[in-house]
């Protein structure tokens, strides 16, 4: 039920190493951060624009991500358009605007496995001071993943057995069950994983 | 028990996902619609304690990171986190240590109920919303140089909402704790 975002394509940005595009990302950040010019935050947003463009992704899965981010660029442009200028206001919603395509498009473009690969990478030195254990954090994230459709399930039977006994959506009723659910299923898990000594 | 540990957070992690993805809840008299993702986090720190608690939360923000839509409404990748709202994303972490903390202080040595109950609201509270915004309010106002004062007035709205929530995470915590007591574990 948790599709990753990634679009499969061949375009100039799914080529690129996945670190090459991280690394780009995180100085294309810092520099949108010192940029004050709105024709240069513009063209800024131009470009993100069109490299999220050149992934190939659909418009409604753009409008998913970018509806949310809609209003809160909209009550910051008029915020900051009411006392800074309306000028500044432009920057504001340029520079964001231009952040989260940048941010889009490397999501939209880069498999989530290589992301992952990215990360493990960087862990590495970490795991060789003994801070991090590399496959517990595997295990973590698949665990994860695994359970995030049986949880979900969980909490609509438990929604279900409340509806059919004539109880309304109340939260604390709802989510107790679900909780004790969840802690129980950790223990059997665990339990599990360790008879068979993974 | 040393897989105990790592699927608590997982499961955890899994659990802050579904509470993400349920759609958001209109609450009478409060203006904007709360989403559940901050009662996850809260609650991951109250059950699983402060290190538990924040892993649970990092792991959720990796999943989100690696470009999968679990934020709320089907939103995810890295452009949740150089938006505006990121530095709420971030401050979920240290929230979830700090709620762990306190919880552990307070709730673990109350005897009676209700100052079990005082205590999880106070780690809520202080924990999922001061330092929650202590980190979204500033990355706002850098985000968006709006200056510090004006982004801590746009994020007035969401207040009364998150005091709703670390109300019914402290309510949900204790009565957890009575089925399956988690404090000292």
């Amino acid at each position: 039920m948790i599709e990753p975002l990634y679009v499969a394509g061949r375009s100039a940005l799914h080529r690129l190493p996945a670190w090459l595009k991280l690394a780009a990302l995180v100085a294309a950040g810092a520099g949108l951060f010192v940029l004050r010019d709105p024709r240069w935050l513009g063209a800024a947003f131009a470009a993100a624009a069109l490299l999220v463009w050149s992934t190939g992704v659909s418009a409604a899965a753009v409008w998913r991500q970018v509806r949310g981010l809609l209003w809160v660029l909209l009550a910051v442009g008029v915020f900051t358009g009411v006392f800074q200028g309306w000028m500044e206001a432009l920057a504001v919603v340029l520079r964001v605007g231009a952040m989260v395509g940048l941010a889009l498009a490397v999501t939209l473009a880069t498999r989530t496995s290589d992301l992952i690969a990215v990360c493990e990478r960087a862990l590495m030195p970490l795991e060789r001071i003994g801070l991090v254990d590399a496959g517990k954090v595997a295990l973590a994230l698949a665990l994860a993943l695994r359970f995030v459709p049986e949880i979900w399930r969980n909490f609509h039977e438990i929604r279900e057995a409340q509806a059919a006994r004539g109880l309304g959506a109340h939260p604390v009723a709802l989510i107790v069950p679900l909780i004790v659910l969840t802690l129980k299923r950790a223990q059997e898990v665990a339990e599990a994983i360790d008879a068979r000594s993974l | 028990m040393k897989s105990h540990n790592t699927v608590l957070i997982a499961l955890f992690a899994a659990l802050i996902v579904v509470l993400s993805l349920i759609p958001p809840i209109p609450l009478p008299g409060i203006p904007v619609p709360i989403t559940l993702q901050t009662l996850g986090a809260m609650l991951a720190g109250a059950m699983l304690g402060p290190v538990r608690g924040a892993l649970a939360c990092l792991l959720y923000l990796g999943l989100a990171a690696i470009g999968l839509p679990v934020l709320p409404g089907g939103r995810g990748g890295l452009g949740a986190f150089l938006g505006p709202t990121g530095g709420f994303l971030v401050g979920m972490v240290v929230g979830a240590l700090v709620i762990g903390w306190l919880a552990r202080m307070l709730a673990a040595r109350a005897t009676q109920d209700w100052a079990k109950l005082g205590g999880y609201v106070v780690a809520c509270v202080v924990g999922g919303i001061l330092v929650v915004y202590a980190f979204g309010v500033p990355w706002l106002a850098s985000v968006t140089k709006m200056g510090l004062p004006k982004a801590a007035v746009a994020v007035a709205v969401f207040l009364p909402g998150d005091l709703i929530k670390a109300v019914i995470a402290a309510w949900v915590a204790s009565r957890v704790e009575r089925v399956w007591p988690m404090l000292g574990r």
